[in-house]
């Protein structure tokens, strides 16, 4: 059985193409496919998974996968740390990125562009379909023959000759990377890759811990992480339980983030009140100034929950004096 | 006191919750509590913001907070109001508010949402109308208007959307009589937090129907969501308005006042070309959007100032 | 103080002692005579309580879940299709742990249309997560409101009861009743205090929220095993009742001749009061009759129906309730409490009194007469019989 997990934010077509996927995979007879989405209550936005399961025979374990043959990103912020523990042995991660694969220090990790490849060709960074035809160059089970039928069969007439396109570029491409890479899944493979030593960890390209200048919010009644075990014979007698209880930040949602210019803030907190997350908050007037404070003279009267903030930009929306700007969180990091 | 972005409580009683970014409903459900304050007691009935807001262990809100089922959120409400003040341990400064979607409001909890205000109990209820059922991924309601395509309103060769206009959900309220009733939305949010303030001053039942827009459901960006909700109002699609029952205004069958009368509409066509729920609308069609709005603008400029 | 009550009446002045503080009234057939007696006393001011004219069972329930919420004691009732449209808020109130206590007038379910007695209703919602109780007569209706707040309310219970009055053959027929005096309720029944499920303005919480497949199973774990402390908790209670009121209930079954019984029928409701009075005639003829009845259908009584059967070499299931393609919902129960048990006797289900039809003493004697046929033939033959229409005492 070959296992395809994909890691994407909802909305961005990661179950289309884990469903694409299955459906190409099991046109011909003989050949089976399972492909679902992991269901959960975050919105678009939100990290999420989807599954295909291959095989050559039916399969009955509806299951989500915990281990792939081929994991894949559509967007790189969500390779974390634990990537390399959802991977079987000598299986490949391929992931959206336009950085080169060697950027990654791990030779399991493939980049593709995929929003390159896909604006394109379709004029907008759709990446889902471009990994239809990169895993047709890794994957021996897939031929891109197959992929265009299932394109056909299960999307939109208008979406088939560019999304085809789509998957000849991204499956061309993927071939060279393809070729230098061997064949997965095999042992011998993945000892060739290195992957029994220990995994050199892929940065993570979005901090979700908070920024060394971290101000704290104002005292009020907000919603707080807590830590700690949560006992069934305690919580589960009734559903009724602390308001407020936090257990995960939303930080991962996001791949850009705003930045205040404070020197051209004017204090109108419009950010703040439109902000449907909560996630801009005043900055309480300073009672002595400290040294770190008159150093950074400027400092805005609002900052970023960067826990908590969406990166919906709403707040760059409503400000009118040109004091909020939207920036990736790749750059955010590298400054 | 009329709050505003200084003003209004630092609190954040909705915070943490799962929305999607730029979601147009968590921003009412944000503020309105901020005007409520943390002795509130919320009921919303399952819908994006209840799915959002309560997984346990992951809870979102920091007052007294509850799902109701889906058609009793009114019922609910009723329910808590009566049990806090048969115990006397009401709060002066604690009301009773209920959160529902456009569904929750004007199809499944009409009934309910009826009885509540012909009862008068002394609740508020907040309908964020986001135009769809947007929980269960974006199907018709009674509050769909004409011409949005939604998964159950294809766009196809023979329809292009939705057939049906949007049900007048605040005077089906207002000819209750009911005590307070008022229509706002998220873009014009001094106004929406106004009437949340005034209606959390009025006692007996009051109504707010606050236009939420829904970027996922809309088809527009994540960032527009504020902007787009005051080119409704611009455009007339949506109008700020409020009407007072017999009880405050003392004029039999109440009174309906327009707080805003633009003296020129925003264009209708750009409004709906940037949605691509409306993609497929044709001229005539605009044309009809267009009619429709001025025969309502009418009757409202007419009787309402 | 002695009083010629219907059961409607009787159980709204069972209500009215348990003081509830919020009651979400609704009519409907057979049960209207409880929520209009229950105004009365509320405009009267012998009941101190928030009245609310609902506009429909599924608000009924879900303002008294409300109510519960904020820790009042509350009370609603229904029947039949009220029942059935409140269903999706049994479930809720069950699954939040929701102490409320609601009176069910059995009635048929429609189609056709019928507003007389069976069972078909709250069996149809024995799956719902409430505690069942079926009276008998007009005094144990009266009581079982009582107790059966005192019951829901219990720490380790905490779970919502339905109390079920034959519709008709009790709701509308009128028999003495002992009304307790107001102290002596008071002295049995104290205010509810909710322990760990209420809003709360110091300590603010949630309630009822989701739950993902990492944590549901818990909830329904519990909700499960707290509903299986009531037998313990109920014969607490029935004992407390004795020393007050001076009446002792039997808890989950009250049986009768069940000790040296050959010959068994297991029923629930009024219908009880009918078999009960054949049983000594039967013995004059030499049938060694017994009888069984039900009180409590949730939690299921399992071993204390086995207990008594133990001995047994017929049995039978008399109720007013046909799960369509299936069996009596109780026969399915009592079935498996029996095979759990390793009871491995006859067993047949007599289905009777649909829709309000009669049961008569020539129905029970041949019901009898049929259990001794299967005992001594060792054989049940047709497993399911419906009274008036089969042939009901298996003659050839």
């Amino acid at each position: 059985m070959i296992e395809v997990l994909w890691h994407g934010r909802g909305g961005q077509g990661a179950f289309t193409a884990a469903r694409l996927l299955g459906a190409a995979a099991s046109l011909n007879e003989g050949k089976y496919a399972l492909a679902f989405p992991s269901f959960g209550p975050e919105r678009r936005g939100a990290p999420m998974c989807a599954f295909t399961k291959m095989d050559d025979a039916p399969l009955g374990d509806r299951s989500a996968i915990k281990q792939a043959d081929f994991v894949v990103y559509l967007d790189e912020t969500l390779l974390g740390a634990d990537w390399d523990k959802e991977l079987k042995p000598g299986g490949v991660v391929l992931i959206n990125s336009t950085k080169p694969s060697a950027a990654f220090g791990d030779k399991r990790i493939i980049a593709l562009d995929a929003d390159g490849i896909s604006t394109e060709h379709l004029g907008r960074p759709i990446p889902n379909t471009v990994f239809l035809g990169a895993l047709c160059a890794f994957c021996d089970r897939l031929e891109p023959i197959d992929v265009h039928a299932a394109i056909r069969l299960y999307m939109a007439p208008k979406l088939h000759d560019k999304n085809i396109a789509v998957v000849d570029a991204a499956c061309a491409l993927a071939n060279q990377a393809a070729n230098a890479f061997g064949e997965v899944g095999t042992q011998d493979n993945a000892e060739a890759l290195g992957a029994t030593e220990p995994a050199i960890t892929a940065a993570p390209t979005q901090s979700v811990s908070a920024p060394s200048s971290h101000t704290p919010r104002p005292q009020s009644v907000i919603c707080t992480l807590q830590t700690g075990e949560l006992d069934p014979q305690q919580f589960a007698h009734t559903t009724c339980f602390s308001a407020g209880h936090l257990v995960t930040k939303n930080a991962g949602w996001r791949n850009e983030r705003p930045v205040i210019d404070a020197g051209a803030c004017t204090g109108c907190y419009q950010c703040y009140f439109y902000c449907p997350d909560g996630a801009i908050y005043k900055v309480p007037a300073q009672g002595t100034t400290t040294d770190a404070q008159s150093h950074a003279a400027l400092r805005a009267p609002v900052a970023v929950d960067l826990d908590f903030c969406k990166g919906c930009g709403v707040c760059v929306s409503v400000c009118k004096f040109n004091a909020l700007a939207m920036i990736q969180e790749s750059e955010a990091n590298g400054a | 006191m009329a709050l505003n972005a200084s003003t209004i409580s630092d609190n954040e009683l909705f915070f943490g919750h799962k929305a999607c970014a730029g979601c147009g409903g968590s921003l009412a459900v944000r503020a309105a509590l901020k005007v409520l304050g943390p002795h509130a007691i919320a009921a919303l009935p399952a819908g994006c913001m209840s799915a959002v807001g309560f997984n346990f262990p992951q809870l979102s809100f920091a007052n007294n907070a509850m799902i109701t089922p889906f058609a009793a959120t009114a019922a609910v409400l009723t329910g808590i109001e009566a049990g806090l003040r048969a115990q006397g341990k009401k709060p002066d400064d604690c009301t009773v508010v209920g959160f529902a979607g456009d569904g929750g409001t004007a199809d499944i909890g009409l009934q309910a949402l009826s009885g509540a205000i012909d009862r008068n109990d002394d609740v508020l209820y907040i309908c964020y109308d986001n135009e769809a059922y947007m929980n269960t991924g974006i199907q018709k309601s009674s509050l769909t208007p004409f011409g949005a395509k939604t998964t159950t309103t294809p766009a196809g060769q023979h329809a292009h959307g939705c057939l049906t206009n949007k049900k007048n959900l605040f005077q089906i309220v207002a000819a209750h009589d009911i005590t307070y009733a008022a229509t706002a939305s998220v873009g014009y949010l001094p106004d929406f937090v106004r009437k949340v303030e005034r209606a959390r001053d009025i006692h007996g039942t009051r109504f707010i129907h606050v236009m939420a827009p829904c970027p996922t459901g809309w088809g527009c960006a994540v960032d527009e969501t504020v902007d787009i909700a005051r080119d409704i109002v611009d455009t007339g699609l949506w109008y700020l308005a409020e009407f007072e029952g017999s009880a405050i205004s003392g004029v039999c069958g109440g009174k309906f006042t327009l707080n805003r009368n633009p003296q020129t509409f925003a264009s209708v066509e750009a409004y709906l070309k940037r949605q691509g729920r409306f993609r497929a609308l044709d001229e005539c069609e605009i044309a009809e959007i267009e009619a429709a709005r001025d025969a309502a603008w009418e009757v409202m400029r007419a009787s309402w100032c | 103080m002695k009083q010629f009550l219907s059961g409607d009446e009787a159980f709204a002045e069972g209500v009215r002692l348990a003081r509830p503080q919020v009651i979400s009234a609704y009519p409907i057939t057979p049960q209207t005579v409880v929520v209009e007696r229950l105004s009365e006393m509320v405009e009267s001011g012998q009941l101190n309580a928030e009245y609310v004219h609902v506009e429909s069972e599924h608000s009924a329930l879900s303002c008294a879940i409300g109510a519960s919420a904020t820790g009042a004691r509350t009370f609603t009732a229904t029947s039949s299709q009220g029942l059935l449209y409140m269903a999706e808020c049994l479930t809720y109130a069950a699954g939040g742990r929701f102490p409320i206590v609601m009176m069910n007038a059995n009635r048929a379910t429609a189609l056709p249309w019928n507003i007389y007695g069976d069972q078909r209703d709250s069996l149809a919602l024995l799956d719902h997560g409430w505690i069942q109780a079926y009276a008998k007569n007009n005094q144990e209706a009266l009581d079982m409101a009582l107790m059966a707040y005192a019951l829901a309310e219990d720490a380790r219970v905490m779970t919502p009861v339905m109390v079920n009055l034959d519709g008709f053959a009790l709701t509308h027929t009128y028999e003495t009743v002992d009304v307790p005096e107001q102290a002596q309720a008071d002295a049995f029944l104290p205010p509810y205090e909710p322990a760990a499920n209420s809003f709360n303005f110091e300590h603010p919480v949630n309630i009822g929220y989701s739950a993902g497949p990492e944590y549901n199973k818990y909830f329904k774990y519990w909700e499960h095993r707290d509903m299986l402390a009531a037998p313990t908790v109920i014969e607490e209670i029935e004992t407390h009742f004795a020393q007050i009121f001076g009446r002792r209930y039997t808890g989950m079954l009250e049986t009768a001749h069940t000790d040296d019984a050959e010959v068994v029928l297991v029923t629930l409701g009024s219908i009880a009061g009918l078999a009960e009075s054949v049983l000594e005639q039967l013995r004059e003829e030499g049938i060694r009759a017994g009888l069984v009845r039900i009180r409590y259908m949730r939690p299921f009584p399992k071993d204390e129906l086995a207990h008594v059967l133990m001995r047994t070499k017929a049995i039978g299931v008399l109720e007013k309730d046909i799960s369509f393609g299936g069996e009596g919902t109780v026969f399915t129960n009592v079935n498996s409490a029996l095979l759990q048990a390793g009871i491995s006797v006859p067993t047949c289900n007599f289905i009777g009194g649909l829709g309000g039809d009669d049961i008569s003493v020539d129905d029970l004697c041949d019901i009898y007469r049929a259990l001794v046929r299967m005992a001594n033939q060792q054989s049940a033959g047709e497993h399911v019989r419906f009274i008036g229409i089969d042939n009901v005492g298996g003659h050839e």
